[in-house]
């Protein structure tokens, strides 16, 4: 019985050598694990930067158009230079004598994403890209938004050199235009 | 108190030319003999002439280009009203084609068509290089949209009528935005300035709403 | 009334091959036909209603209506003949309603009053078409009075003076007897008369 006593008690009582074996385990593993943890030196490993596939690239601009210059916001926003006649071929839609560009957006169209074209934050546009046509032109899913609601869905093939009108809603005696136009692809 | 004038319809239609030259010659006659009724025929000539040149047969019309313009918007919602007529009109007997359709040989044959037809029906529109509007739907009932092609502005047009306007106190501040990176873990995009500043981020909330967010 | 069958301009397509393309289904071949008559269809409406944004709904629904009934036109008449007698139609309805909704029989004597083209009353949204209509002071006086009268006097003068149909077509298109046209003519003018008596005896 003696024996086995202290057989149980010798069981039960760890060696001073293996506690400290396992102490100095349990301490390294630790500082391994704290020091992996907390290192400030060490980030994540970052993504690579790769930039995502596109089917081409819109110009859109929101146009206040008005009759009453003296109502126009003084916008310093001007047309790019392939959009120099813009005022001219709106007013042959538009029955206003002014028009002046609010903001504009030059926006890559992304394959696998959708793509905001945000010249102001009160009207934008969501595209989705559907693919290219044989032709060149692009097949969109387009979105316009005001604010939190969605004003019209549309499915529009767009071309260069072929805009895009969209009349909006009234503004201050006038009316916001967002034009929208493929850019060809460089 | 003032008679109302006695009428004379002989001198008028003396004015007009409605006169047989018979007629004419008697009445000039008469002219001849009655100095006032001589004047009065004078002073209706001279209305007659002043009237013909300050009402033009033909006036400037205003905003001339919108008017062509919304001719050719409400030719195009008139073909497309006549086309989903048409299109109801024909859905008894297209119920009656189906079970023709659904014949195998026929389905498959039926289903080639309408493929080979709707790609040939895209391609109208994309080989004239022309950008068109292959369909839109406005979720508020009250909102309409219309499209047409401008010839003259070289433009595809989309009206949206019925839109609530913008309140005139509401100032719209642009933007232009040079780039955009989408993030797809967190579901945004970046828009930056042509200065590689931040303009904004576009995100989703919960609902798929997009926020602005900056 | 004279029909044009085309623009001065040789260069320029006749009426009945835009026509016949409009009946195609060209809408551009339409398109060129309004821009050649929109201005007389315009000032005929104008003048029957004196009402600017009125007359430019007007003379578009009549545009439409030809459109829609260009199937059956069979270019046995002139182009513009057959247009006008749609706009006059059209117009014509228009001024029945109105009478219809309550206007009802003018008198001369009451200062009905429709904006002319470029007084500050004219209806908002289109500019009045005054550098056409500004021949001085007495065009816009001779406007004024023509304003005053009561639509069916102004119709019979519109009708005589300004598209120069013979009474029996007035009559036709008034749906009145020929004395009521030569009454109203008479009147009309008489009434005009009046009312400018004192631009004639004070020219501008």
């Amino acid at each position: 019985m003696m024996n086995e006593e202290i057989r149980m008690t010798n069981a039960l009582r760890t060696p001073k050598t293996a506690w400290r074996s396992i102490s100095a385990l349990l301490l390294v593993s630790s500082f391994v694990l704290l020091h992996s943890s907390f290192s400030p030196a060490q980030q994540p490993a970052p993504i690579p930067a790769v930039k995502p596939a596109t089917d081409g690239q819109v110009w859109g601009a929101l146009i206040f158009a008005v009759n009453d210059a003296s109502k126009l916001t003084g916008s310093a926003e001007k047309a790019p230079e392939h959009q120099k006649d813009l005022s001219q071929r709106l007013a042959k839609v538009f029955p206003y004598q002014h028009f002046e560009i609010l903001g504009q957006h030059l926006q890559d169209v992304f394959r696998e994403y959708e793509s905001w074209v945000v010249p102001t934050r009160d009207l934008f546009l969501k595209v989705d890209s559907k693919g290219t046509a044989a032709d060149g032109g692009l097949n969109l899913h387009l979105q316009v938004w005001r604010q939190q609601q969605v004003l019209v869905k549309t499915d529009a093939v767009l071309h260069a050199r072929s805009p895009l009108f969209i009349g909006g809603p009234k503004w201050r005696d006038g009316q916001l235009i967002f034009v929208l136009e493929s850019r060809p692809k460089k | 108190m003032k008679t109302p004038f006695e009428e004379n319809h002989d001198l008028i239609r003396w004015l007009d030319g409605e006169m047989s030259p018979a007629e004419c010659a008697a009445f000039e006659a008469t002219l001849q003999n009655d100095p006032q009724l001589a004047a009065e025929a004078a002073e209706m000539q001279k209305l007659s002439l002043s009237l013909k040149e300050h009402l033009p047969a033909e006036l400037p019309v205003p905003h001339a280009d919108f008017f062509n313009s919304q001719i050719q918007v409400r030719i195009a919602q008139l073909e497309l009203d006549d086309a989903r007529a048409a299109s109801q009109r024909s859905e008894s007997a297209i119920s009656r084609l189906m079970q023709w359709l659904r014949t195998p040989w026929f389905f498959g044959a039926a289903a080639t068509a309408l493929l080979v037809a709707g790609f040939a029906w895209l391609q109208i529109g994309a080989a004239s290089g022309t950008t068109a509007i292959l369909s839109s739907y406005t979720p508020n009932p009250t909102v309409h949209a219309e499209t047409f092609h401008s010839s003259e502005a070289q433009a595809t047009v989309l009206m949206l009528e019925g839109l609530e306007p913008i309140p005139s106190n509401q100032p719209i501040t642009g933007f232009n935005v040079h780039r955009a990176e989408p993030d797809a873990e967190m579901a945004s995009t970046t828009l930056f300035d042509a200065s590689g500043s931040v303009l904004l981020v576009m995100a989703k909330d919960a609902r798929g709403q997009p926020q602005i967010l900056k | 009334m004279s029909a044009a069958a085309a623009a001065t301009d040789p260069a320029e397509p006749l009426d009945v091959d835009l026509v016949k393309r409009s009946q195609a289904g060209d809408t551009r071949a339409f398109d060129v036909l309004v821009t050649r008559y929109r201005g007389r269809i315009y000032a005929m409406t104008y003048h029957l209603i004196q009402n600017e944004t009125e007359a430019w709904d007007l003379a578009q629904e009549a545009f439409i209506k030809a459109w829609r009934a260009l199937p059956n036109f069979k270019l046995d008449a002139a182009f513009y003949t057959w247009l006008y007698r749609i706009a006059h139609n059209v117009t014509y309805d228009w001024l029945r309603k109105k009478k219809i909704e309550g206007d009802g029989e003018f008198d001369d004597e009451r200062t009905e009053h429709r904006a002319a083209p470029g007084s500050r009353t004219a209806p908002q949204g289109f500019d009045a078409p005054d550098r056409a209509m500004k021949r001085g002071e007495l065009g816009q006086r001779i406007q004024d009075a023509i304003a005053r009268l009561s639509p069916d006097h102004r119709q019979a003068i519109v009708l005589r003076e300004i598209e120069g149909h013979s009474y029996e077509e007035i009559a036709q298109m008034m749906q009145c007897s020929l004395g009521t046209v030569m009454s109203r003519l008479f009147y009309a003018r008489k009434k005009l008369q009046d009312m400018l008596q004192d631009t004639y005896e004070n020219p501008v």
